[in-house]
């Protein structure tokens, strides 16, 4: 069994929909960054675009985007993973309801509230009746989504699937969020993100697609070789589940070219990503992504797509590189490594085909 | 890959009680737990609902959470429901090697967020309790040894699809069980969203009655284990029944509405007897999904047709028990349709008088003692995220 990446989209903190950002990226020194949205008139018709939040716009427009490249209109899967869903509908529906003391109040945002509005409005635009689904598990949704997919074609129960996530952070929630030190109180560069000594990063938004296949073409991108998710791992867990992973496909610590970590500037966060790495793999590249993006319950979807663009191009340049000061080249295998708050955790393994 | 997938356990609470002798008690004397609306705060306490009968400060007590614990209802009902459903699986005595827990959610934390909303003044503890997520790690933190946790988000067919993911990870390998369903308590927030789509009852609801008007909401929990036929064996445990076929489907007709045919449903529920290798005519009683809605049991009713023809077998929405129980539903009557297998006994659908002119058939009136061998348990969602599930008992 093959799982492939046959195309990728992304709107976020970057140029949207393009890789042409990729060697260059953009840099912030805010503390919340929103992304930079595409025309959505390219993608979706203005009339059905008007009753959309923006979560849903992305989504749709990152959808249509994949489905146009390989030509997939009815995948075998839809999965989103999102932490917050439709926030920003949620939101609107509640602020209402707090105000108006449960009276007056319209049934539109509600009807869009719910997580699984953005698999659903996806579905309801490709009239696709099959599987559906939407996880929601904080900072590792993005990777459960991809686990359900994973699973599918290993039982052979899919040919292909769309995997996405997507979270947006709302003027409202960024408050929220500052208020439990998610984001840093001063200015955020670079050099404050990488001294990694206080609590928090920036605030940023995250969307992604991907269209999955078991069948390598000429749009393949890369090989998706294994996705895991634990829960409180001892390091004796992770060693273990490493080794799983590396001796399934016949690899050794040392065919990992780079291991790309959720590093974010929070130094509770940071420091596990670091222990990782002298534990597992002390000897690889360690490389970032957060610095260029912000913080979002599904930045590994990001994560994903600089990988697999990483591999598609055979260069990762210096601007992702935590510990190098030159770009690496020849690109084969990837490991991408999440933890949400050190309780939830995710491996990703991507390959060249 | 095609071991059979068994039910070691299960846990519920609901308005009809806590538990599944409670709940199999409630059933038989046909003891609605709709009622009266006792502990959310809301100016809509004329809908009835159905509460679970227990405060926060009761169920912490009952659990030994200590006052100052940062906790929602959503995962204090999920902990409550668990535990009987650990218990009986006996995970902890027979500890299976790497155990998954998959929670379907997805009010989560708001009936917090809704008191505390906008400010949050010196509640900031709760502002991070509001995601679906931080519900099921605060109910996965009360049992020490699970190895992978995610949550679910489908609305209401939230907890099937929990069911469906779980067998999933069995059948590849990944765990050697899973705990898996859903929980879900009231909350202003979809209290007044389900009021102002105009499709909740003043009164009990009657599902698959002509004259039905609506649905009345519910709340509460359900899990069940799930592992492969031969570890449970191992592990000496006897299982209640087998999983034996499932399917995730799509109506993508409509974002809250089903389309007239139920194409969705339809295909949900021939996807899992395919999945089971069975024949319409084995299922011996449908646990419908049957909210009370006019769209709900109009395009599931035809649904139900198309599949079954002119032997649609016995039909009952235990909605008119528990109220609907949101992301919970699925689980919820997953242990119903179980206890149902379990004592060859239907649930009545209760509140119904009346036929509906587009079906061809009614529920069923009255309790009804019959063999019964495989059960079919519908959970439908908001965005047509449909999915069926099929228990078989072990013969």
């Amino acid at each position: 069994m093959n799982i492939y990446i046959q195309a990728a989209a992304q709107i976020s903190a970057q140029e949207p929909m393009g890789n042409a950002w990729f060697q260059r990226p953009l840099r912030f020194t805010e503390r919340y960054v929103r992304s930079i949205d595409p025309n959505f008139k390219e993608y979706i018709n203005p009339m059905e675009a008007r009753r959309m939040g923006k979560i849903l716009k992305r989504a749709l427009a990152t959808s249509l985007e994949v489905v146009r490249k390989t030509g997939i209109d009815h995948p075998d899967a839809i999965i989103t993973g999102t932490g917050l869903g439709c926030i920003e509908n949620t939101e609107k529906f509640l602020t209402a309801m707090v105000r108006d003391g449960e009276m007056y109040l319209q049934p539109t945002y509600f009807m869009q509230s719910t997580h699984n509005t953005i698999s659903s409005q996806i579905a309801l635009h490709l009239k696709c009746n099959k599987y559906n689904t939407t996880y929601a598990q904080r900072g590792i949704s993005f990777e459960s989504s991809l686990l359900d997919a994973y699973m599918q074609f290993e039982l052979g129960k899919i040919k292909s699937a769309l995997v996405a996530g997507h979270d947006e952070m709302t003027p409202d929630y960024f408050v929220l969020l500052d208020k439990i030190n998610y984001w840093k109180k001063g200015e955020v560069n670079e050099a404050v993100l990488r001294k990694s000594d206080s609590l928090g990063s920036f605030a940023g938004e995250a969307s992604s697609c991907f269209m999955l296949e078991n069948k390598k073409t000429d749009l393949t991108i890369c090989e998706l070789k294994g996705v895991d998710l634990f829960f409180n791992p001892s390091p004796l867990r992770m060693k273990e589940a490493i080794e799983e992973l590396l001796s399934k496909h016949n690899l050794h610590i040392n065919d990992i070219d780079v291991v790309l970590t959720g590093i974010n500037g929070d130094k509770d966060n940071d420091v596990v990503y670091h222990q990782f790495q002298q534990h597992f793999f002390p000897e690889t590249p360690m490389a970032w992504y957060k610095h260029l993006f912000g913080e979002s319950f599904t930045a590994t979807g990001l994560a994903t797509y600089i990988a697999a663009t990483a591999i598609q191009k055979q260069i990762l340049p210096v601007d992702y590189l935590y510990n190098r000061t030159s770009t690496l080249n020849g690109l084969k295998k990837i490991l991408i490594y999440n933890h949400f708050q050190n309780k939830d955790h995710a491996l990703i393994l991507l390959s060249s085909c | 890959m095609n071991e059979t997938i068994v039910v070691s356990g299960m846990g519920i609470i609901t308005g009809l009680g806590y538990g599944k002798e409670a709940t199999i008690t409630a059933l038989r004397s046909k003891r609605s737990g709709i009622g009266k609306m006792h502990y959310l705060n809301t100016i809509h306490a004329d809908y009835p609902v159905g509460e679970v009968k227990m405060s926060d400060e009761k169920m912490r007590e009952f659990l030994g959470i200590p006052a100052d614990k940062i906790i929602t209802r959503t995962p204090l009902l999920g902990i409550m429901a668990i535990k009987e459903a650990i218990k009986e699986a006996q995970l902890e005595e027979k500890r299976p090697r790497r155990i998954a827990f998959i929670n379907g959610t997805t009010v989560g934390g708001m009936e917090k967020s809704e008191q505390y909303y906008p400010e949050f003044v010196n509640t900031e503890a709760y502002i991070a309790a509001h995601d679906c997520g931080t519900s099921c790690e605060a109910i996965a933190e009360t049992f020490e040894g699970f190895d992978l946790i995610t949550t679910i988000s489908t609305a209401c067919s939230s907890a099937a699809n929990a069911i469906i993911l779980g067998a999933n990870l069995l059948k590849t390998g990944r765990v050697d069980a899973a705990v898996v369903g859903g929980t879900e308590c009231l909350s202003k927030f979809h209290l007044n969203g389900f009021s102002t789509l105009m499709i909740l009852d003043k009164e009990a609801c009657k599902p698959f009655d002509a004259n039905r008007v609506g649905l009345n909401l519910g709340e509460g929990a359900a899990y069940l284990v799930l592992e492969k036929q031969s570890d449970a064996k191992r592990r000496g445990i006897t299982p209640l029944c087998k999983l034996s076929g499932y399917a995730n489907t799509c109506d993508a007709f409509h974002q809250t509405a089903s389309s007239p045919d139920g194409q969705g449903a339809y295909l949900a529920m021939r996807d899992a007897l395919e999945d089971a290798k069975l024949k319409p005519e084995d299922i011996d009683y449908i646990n419908a999904h049957g909210t009370g809605t006019q769209n709900n049991d109009v395009s599931e009713g035809m649904a139900i047709v198309r599949i079954f023809n002119e032997n649609i077998p016995p039909v009952s929405s235990t909605k008119s028990f528990t109220g609907h129980t949101t992301s919970a539903a699925g689980s919820v009557e997953s242990v119903i349709s179980i206890l149902a297998l379990q004592h060859d006994f239907i649930p009545a659908n209760l509140n119904f008088t009346t036929p509906m002119p587009e079906l061809s058939f009614t529920p069923v009136k009255d309790n009804v003692t019959k063999k019964l061998h495989h059960v079919l348990s519908n959970s439908f969602g908001f965005g047509g995220n449909d999915s069926a599930c099929i228990f078989s008992k072990i013969e």
